[in-house]
């Protein structure tokens, strides 16, 4: 009989084995990452947010070379919906092979600025420079017209909008990625490991939260404490939104670089299709205070947006030019970071990490569980 | 908020808890009698070498209350908020530490 107690609990220490590692900062830092999924407002600069007949037409669209000039391709081309919206490929191959790699399409509703350059402040405007851009889909204002009118989407597209041959070309491009737009505000990452675990923690359940692997916790640890990547991978996104250096060059060749941050400034403040413009939709001009107030400052050459860490297990390769293969190499790239490499008249964040073995794989833990369980 | 120069008019600032990367507004108030043509406010963030993404926009409320909006931390840590006041053409340098979590 005594043996029996004994043997169990030895079994019972086994069991209570998995702990919660966090101090008690560490726990509340964890609790600014969510809740996930978080609640999205319609967009006020489009009319047609939220709007179930908008986004099924926005979701075909999507999917169509109709969008494309010649037919040769479509947003799915480069934003595969099998491949997290993304693709494999480092860089973008549009008519040429672009500069950049392709972002993911998810969580992307209600965020201050699109693109690594974040030459887009509204989701629409960010869908609509793609159908126009030449070295993407290449229509004309006039040929989009066309196409959409001589196309199997137009009677779609008249419920929505009324009669399309009384619209100037423009308003048609601008009602069509208004449609992409609302469908693209549907698309989210699910809630992972990780969110289970965040939740435990906000429920005070330490048995349930004990749960989340060890390795992925002193990750985690890492990613707030030494590891400094909350500065700016922060928020339930795990992004601030806003334009930094994380010491990925920016040359393109010996006499070209990515001007990132400071060229995406150039384009939005020459847009049209700001929400401080004429095309949004919204009386109040919601959120036109940022492209108002932005400052423009030598710094920003070179610099990108923060991505966001949700569902990044899902898309490699990653930084903006793809050219960090998996997590590991990014995870590696922080460690052993060159800041002489970065810029003199930049922010002084980064340093070379010098990370162990064990640490550069917690980190990755850690990143897995903020995606999908495969 | 404090001030190097000497008898510097008293200055007071009021915000709500202040979210991380997202704009929030604050409140000044300039105590004494000395007119204020102009107040301008900025902040830093001394450890990383870097300010504001994005300009402060100033406006009058009264004569001494001034409502500060537009303004966005993007980094969690500690920021140096300065508020600059004009008397009648003599400027007065006001700074005060913010940490964010
Ligand atoms: C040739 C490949 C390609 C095609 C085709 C393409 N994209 Fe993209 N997309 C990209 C790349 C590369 C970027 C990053 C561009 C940048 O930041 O400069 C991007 C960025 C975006 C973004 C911003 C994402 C973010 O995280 O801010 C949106 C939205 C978007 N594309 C939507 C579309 C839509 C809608 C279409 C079709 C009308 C489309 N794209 C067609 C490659 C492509
Ligand atoms: C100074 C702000 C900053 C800090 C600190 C920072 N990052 Fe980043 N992170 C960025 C930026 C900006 C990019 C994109 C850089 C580029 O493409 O040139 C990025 C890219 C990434 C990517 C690739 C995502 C993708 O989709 O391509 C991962 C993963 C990542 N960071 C993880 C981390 C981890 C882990 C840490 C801490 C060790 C960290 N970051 C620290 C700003 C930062």
């Amino acid at each position: 009989m005594k043996l029996w107690v004994t043997a169990a609990s030895i079994v019972l220490t086994g069991a209570v084995r998995a702990e919660v590692l966090l101090s008690e900062d560490e726990i509340q830092k964890t609790l600014s990452f969510g809740p996930w999924p978080p609640i999205v407002q319609s967009d006020p600069s489009n009319r047609v947010s939220r709007d179930s007949r908008a986004i099924t037409l926005g979701a075909a669209l999507f999917n169509d070379p109709v969008l494309s000039v010649d037919g040769a391709f479509s947003c799915a081309s480069c934003h595969d919906p099998e491949q997290a919206f993304a693709t494999s490929e480092a860089q973008a191959l549009g008519r040429v092979l672009l500069d950049r790699n392709t972002p993911s399409l998810r969580n992307l509703a209600g965020l201050r600025w699109y693109g690594w350059g974040g030459k887009s402040d509204n989701l629409w405007a960010a869908s609509l420079h793609p159908i126009i851009e030449e070295q993407e889909l290449a229509h004309s204002k006039e040929s989009l017209k066309t196409a959409i009118s001589e196309s199997s989407y137009v009677s779609d597209y008249e419920t929505i909008f009324g009669s399309i041959q009384v619209q100037e070309p423009e308003l048609v491009l601008v009602n069509t990625a208004k449609t992409i737009s609302a469908y693209l505000e549907t698309l989210g990452t699910e809630r992972t490991q990780f969110d289970d675990f965040r939740d435990a923690l906000e429920r005070r359940d330490l048995a349930a939260a004990a749960n989340y692997p060890a390795a992925a916790q002193r990750g985690l640890q890492l990613f707030l404490g030494r590891g400094n990547c909350v500065l700016c991978h922060n928020g339930p996104r795990f992004s601030n939104n806003e334009f930094h250096d994380a010491g990925v060059p920016y040359f393109l060749n010996e006499t070209e670089v990515d001007e990132g941050r400071f060229g995406g400034l150039n384009f939005l403040l020459s847009s049209a299709y700001t929400l401080d413009g004429d095309w949004s939709d919204d009386p109040d001009k919601k959120g036109a205070w940022a492209v108002r107030s932005v400052r423009r400052s030598h710094s920003d050459f070179g610099t990108f947006r923060t991505p966001s860490l949700r569902g990044v297990a899902e898309t490699a390769p990653y930084m903006h030019d793809g050219s960090l293969i998996d997590l590991d190499a990014v995870i590696r790239h922080y460690s052993k970071i060159d800041a002489e490499r970065l810029h003199a008249d930049g922010e002084a964040i980064l340093s070379a990490l010098n990370l162990s073995e064990r640490e550069i794989a917690d980190l990755v833990a850690f990143l897995a569980t903020l995606s999908k369980v495969p | 908020m404090g001030s190097e120069t000497q008898n510097a008019p008293a200055v007071h600032v009021a915000a709500a808890a202040i979210p991380l990367a997202q704009p929030f507004s604050i409140l000044v108030t300039i105590c004494g009698e000395t007119a204020v043509s102009e107040v301008r406010v900025d902040a830093i963030m001394p450890a990383h070498q870097h300010g504001l993404n994005y300009a402060p926009k100033v406006t009058a409320i009264s004569d001494r209350l001034f409502r500060v909006d537009d303004m966005l931390f993007h980094m969690p840590g500690l920021w140096e908020l300065q508020v600059n006041v004009d008397f009648n053409g003599r400027s007065v340098s006001y700074t005060s530490e913010i940490a964010l979590k």
